[in-house]
């Protein structure tokens, strides 16, 4: 443990990947080797950064640690917090993990106009940090909506062919949630400014958490909050963006929209839905759980029958999410830390599946399951690392993916058996569409569209390890130690039970 | 006049003898066009820091005084919002003024009469702002848009040009007339052109609790005036033509002078002299502001042309400016009627930057003649202009409301006032919001051609005058600044909500 009293560690964090950015501003494009030093450079200081945090927290310290408060807009009481608890730091140790990762694994694609491009990549990563570290519910939502941008145009200028018809989704999608939210948290402001007569603390989340809304008033600002980070998720219904987003976006993009991106919603709910209007969470509840064990059982059953790899690994997160809904609103300790669980272990997974199947189009130009095969012989090492991620994301026991679903069976069942016996029985698909997908690439005959690739079909390179290689060894070690994550994150998670107050009764399902 | 009233009404005449002084500078050296806009831009910003020092804001710090000086016999006030307002319209010249030449001088067309009439509609719309009284309310309305359909028709050899120039004029007159008989039935009902006046009359009628029949035909008649000049659904079928047909410098300055002025016209009409019968008019614009924003981005969706896209989005922000409106006429309490007159002159002074340089991005790229308003001439513009590509990024992504531009922060003022108010108007604030989204989806669409389209294959280099550049520097500048200059932010609040609160004096 380092003392870090007196350092903004916060802002450095947040702040890096800007910085790298406004420097990458004035490198001559053409300079491409400069640029792209610059951004993996830079998405390790980053990463460091969020070691540095990690080493000085303080693990079971109730609150947030090391919290920065300046006054921002003092007219209406708006302020630059932001502040990290146990949820916060590892999201953020897997936003900047991932974030470098990806520049890394951006390296080879990325053609054209690298240097956009990793600007883009840096603006994005301070939004995400942003997010899960803001404290004030209009910093927040800024950076919620800074994420937008830059994703905006990493899938509209290096996706794929129909990329503009994704990235346009994507966006109006996104802002459809998040403008609503936004005029729940203006009257969520204004709410506790005409209860207290004073803008002070009116967008502070730790003041008006417990501050008691009347109930109407928390259904309606609830139920805006949840459109938004619902369809981040994605949950079912409103999953149908992410599909098109991921087969469209470049294989970085990929990695990002399935490893924070999509994490951005689980931890809204997390931090910002369920303790400000608690009692609104406890009415709607039931409701949610029911779209959980949806997405789960529609992500995974759609899933089979999906021809390309992205899009089956895409339903397959809208499967994989609905652990986490389902974990968040049970409203137990084991169902919440097995969510926050997998939500890390998802985008470790999920992120290094989206590599690997990147690593195959750069040499196939091709994702389509039916033109693969026999990989196993062609690309031993690759097939033997996407093997051990698919198995992960099955969740085999051992490694990561098994952890996170099992507390949340575990945390469900104590609330309805009924809903655990159903998540449980929807692991058997997962089963199916991993195996069957796995076998059809890397076993049976090879395709005739291989054989024509002939001797281009070489095996992973040295870069491509050195992405894989961080997310292989994380797989293992929170399969086998997930106390690594579980510690840090328990106390905040009986703290959020504690704001919401009872249990959920047994009556649900 | 004594010494004070003669500082209050100072700006105003500058700005005129700023219009002459061009005209005598265009005899003296013809056909300079670098000096009438040197002489233009320097005095414009004599006249901002005469209003700025002279004026009741000195510093913007502390508590702002709230009364005004009237003057020529109290028809003519200077007070926080006047001046507000003046500085505003003054910025709008500025700017106009700074992207007209890269437009005009291609294309042959005067510099001098393009800024003299412009200067003469500037003064126009200062009267108008600090108007107390309905004949020189009428007046300054009246300066300020007959030189407007000598613009919008400045390129008198091209047709589009004069054809929207004559919708321009013929609904413009028409609605202006409109509106005198509406001030004629008020005045009919009150016996006084006086705005305090009015205002006192009908608090008398209301507290009797009957307001004569002949009084609601009145206000019928000004709210349709009134709809027609902020081009609010369904008086806006001038707006896609006059837009599209007008130089496009003008266009720009279109959709914001006239558009900030006719808000003027609304609060110093509405608000100060009608606003004891808010009740019998906050409805209606509420339901006009729904409507238009909704109309206004429908009908944008569908256009390939940029100037009538931004002429639709321009009025779908007229219906963003009106809820401020409506949740002044619907709120209980003064703090709320407050912030809703607030959110109206913030958002006007956001919108004024943003689409204002989002025009001169537009004027820019047709620096040279042939290239046309079509969303294509933007293919590519990423990488043939990179800067203009970033600026016109800039004012679109504020356009539709993305954090921390200027545009999020107008949208939430804007918000934060209607949800304050409650009731309907939350329902307001939440089809604003939808609205916002759907916004998104023909602004983004031009930031598709811009950086996801290939240039066409003729497409040449783009190059940018001086006098546009640092216009668009300002703009933009301004754009990202009101947001995320926190010093700048609060001062801008505060002043805003004084402007508010000395409008509201009297009520």
């Amino acid at each position: 443990m380092i003392s870090l009293s007196g350092i903004p560690v916060l802002s450095l964090i947040i702040f890096t990947p800007l910085v790298g950015a406004l420097i990458l501003a004035f490198v001559p494009g053409a300079n491409v080797r400069a640029v792209k030093a610059i951004a993996l450079g830079t998405g390790l200081v980053a990463f460091a950064f969020s070691i540095v945090a990690v080493l000085g927290f303080h693990i079971g310290d109730p609150g947030f640690q090391y919290q920065e408060t300046v006054s921002w807009i003092p007219f209406f009481g708006i302020q630059y917090h932001v502040g990290m608890d146990g949820i916060s730091l590892a999201l953020v140790v897997l936003t900047t993990l991932l974030s470098w990762i990806s520049i890394l694994a951006s390296f080879g694609p990325i053609k054209t106009r690298t240097k956009e491009y990793m600007i883009s990549f840096l603006a994005l990563e301070v939004g995400m940090l942003g997010v899960f570290l803001a404290l004030d519910l209009f910093l927040f939502y800024i950076f919620w909506e800074i994420v937008l941008v830059p994703m905006y145009l990493i899938i509209g200028i290096w996706g794929g062919a129909n990329r503009i018809y994704a990235t346009i989704k994507f966006v109006l999608y996104t802002l459809v949630g998040s403008l609503l939210m936004l005029v729940a948290i203006l009257a969520t402001a204004f709410a506790y400014q005409s209860a207290t007569g004073s803008w002070n603390g009116a967008f502070d989340l730790l003041t008006l958490k417990g501050f008691g809304f009347d109930t109407t008033f928390q259904l309606f600002s609830f139920l805006a909050f949840f459109l938004a980070f619902a369809i981040k998720v994605p949950m079912w219904p409103f999953h149908t963006w992410l599909p098109d987003a991921h087969v469209e976006a470049p294989t970085a993009g990929s990695v990002i929209l399935a490893g924070v991106l999509l994490k951005l919603g689980g931890y809204g709910f997390l931090r910002f839905a369920l303790p400000l209007y608690p009692q609104a969470a406890h009415d709607l509840a039931g409701i949610i759980i029911v779209l959980s064990l949806i997405a789960i059982i529609y992500g995974a059953i759609v899933s089979i029958v999906q021809p390309d790899l992205k899009k089956l690994i895409a339903y397959s997160s809208v499967s994989h999410m609905g652990f986490v809904t389902l974990g968040i609103f049970v409203f137990t300790q084991q169902g919440m830390q097995g969510a926050i669980l997998q939500m890390v272990n998802h985008g470790i997974i999920t992120g290094a599946l989206f590599l690997c199947v990147g690593i195959l189009y750069e040499r196939t130009h091709d994702r389509r399951i039916a033109n693969m095969g026999g990989l196993a012989g062609r690309m031993p090492v690759w097939a033997v690392l996407f093997g051990f991620f698919i198995f992960a994301s099955v969740g085999l026991p051992g490694l990561a993916g098994f952890v996170g679903e099992f507390l949340v069976f575990v945390g469900t069942f104590a609330v309805s058996p009924v809903a655990a016996a159903v998540a449980v029985f929807v692991m058997i698909f997962g089963a199916v569409y991993l195996l069957w997908m796995f076998q059809r690439v890397a076993f049976v005959e090879p395709s005739e569209f291989l054989r024509k690739l002939g001797h281009h079909l070489t095996d992973i390179d040295r870069v491509e390890v050195l992405t894989l290689a961080p997310l292989f060894v994380l797989t293992i070690v929170l399969g086998v130690y997930p106390a690594l994550v579980l510690d840090f994150i328990q106390q905040p998670v009986t703290q959020i039970l504690h704001d919401l107050g009872a249990p959920l009764t047994g009556a649900l399902l | 006049m004594t010494q004070n009233e003669w500082l209050a009404i100072a700006p105003v005449l500058i700005v005129a003898g700023l219009a002459l002084l061009v005209i005598v500078v265009d005899l003296v050296w013809p056909r300079r066009p670098a000096i009438v806009t040197g002489a233009a831009v320097v005095g414009i910003i004599a006249a901002m820091v005469v209003t700025v020092a002279a004026g009741p804001i000195a510093g913007l710090s502390g508590q702002l005084p709230l009364e005004g000086q009237t003057v020529f016999n109290g028809t003519y006030i200077q007070d926080q919002l006047s001046v507000y307002l003046d500085l505003l319209f003054m910025a709008i010249a500025l700017l106009t003024i700074l992207f007209a030449p890269d437009y005009l001088e291609p294309r042959g067309l005067p510099m001098a009469e393009f800024t003299a009439t412009l200067l003469f509609a500037i003064t126009g719309a200062m009267l108008l702002a600090g108007a107390q009284d309905l004949l020189l309310l009428f007046i300054g309305l009246e300066l300020l848009v007959l030189p407007g359909y000598m613009l919008a028709g400045f390129a008198k050899r091209d047709g589009l040009s004069t054809e929207g120039a004559i919708k321009y004029f013929l609904l413009g007159s028409f609605s202006s007339a409109i509106l005198l008989f509406g001030l004629a039935f008020v005045f009919g009902f009150t016996g006084t052109t006086n705005i305090h006046g009015i205002a006192d009359q009908l608090r008398s009628f209301t507290d009797s609790g009957n307001l004569p029949v002949g009084l609601a035909m009145g206000l019928a008649l000004l709210v349709t005036a009134a709809a027609f000049k902020i081009a609010a659904v369904p008086f806006h079928y001038w707006t896609p033509d006059a837009y599209q047909g007008s130089p496009t410098p003008v266009t720009g300055y279109l959709s914001v002078g006239p558009k900030v002025a006719a808000f003027a016209l609304l609060l110093r009409l509405f608000v100060e002299a009608l606003g004891p019968i808010r009740a019998d008019w906050g409805l209606v614009i509420g339901i006009l502001a729904a409507v238009t924003m909704t109309v206004g981005n429908l009908a944008a969706i569908g256009q390939d042309n940029i100037k009538r896209m931004l002429g639709y989005s321009s009025i779908a922000h007229t219906g963003y400016i009106m809820v401020g409106l409506a949740v002044f006429a619907a709120a209980p309490d003064p703090a709320t009627q407050a912030a809703g007159i607030q959110g109206v002159l913030f958002y006007a002074l956001a919108y004024t930057v943003m689409n204002l340089g989002a025009f001169a991005c537009v004027s820019a790229l047709q620096r040279r003649p042939g290239v046309t308003s079509q969303i294509s001439s933007f293919a590519g513009l990423g990488r043939r202009a990179p800067l203009l590509g970033v600026a016109m990024t800039l004012f679109l992504l504020s356009l539709v409301g993305i954090p921390p531009t200027a545009g999020f922060f107008g949208k939430a003022v804007i918000i934060l006032s209607a949800v304050q108010g409650g009731g309907w108007l939350t329902v307001l604030a939440v089809i604003l919001m939808l609205n916002a989204a759907l916004a998104a989806f023909y602004y983004l669409r031009v930031v598709v051609t811009m950086y996801m389209r290939e240039p066409a294959e003729n497409a040449r280099p783009v190059t940018i005058g001086t006098p546009t550049r640092v216009g668009l520097l300002l703009a933009a500048v301004a754009t990202l600044a009101i947001g995320l200059l926190p010093a700048l932010t609060g001062s801008m609040l505060d002043w805003t909500l004084s402007a508010a609160r000395s409008l509201l004096l009297g009520a």
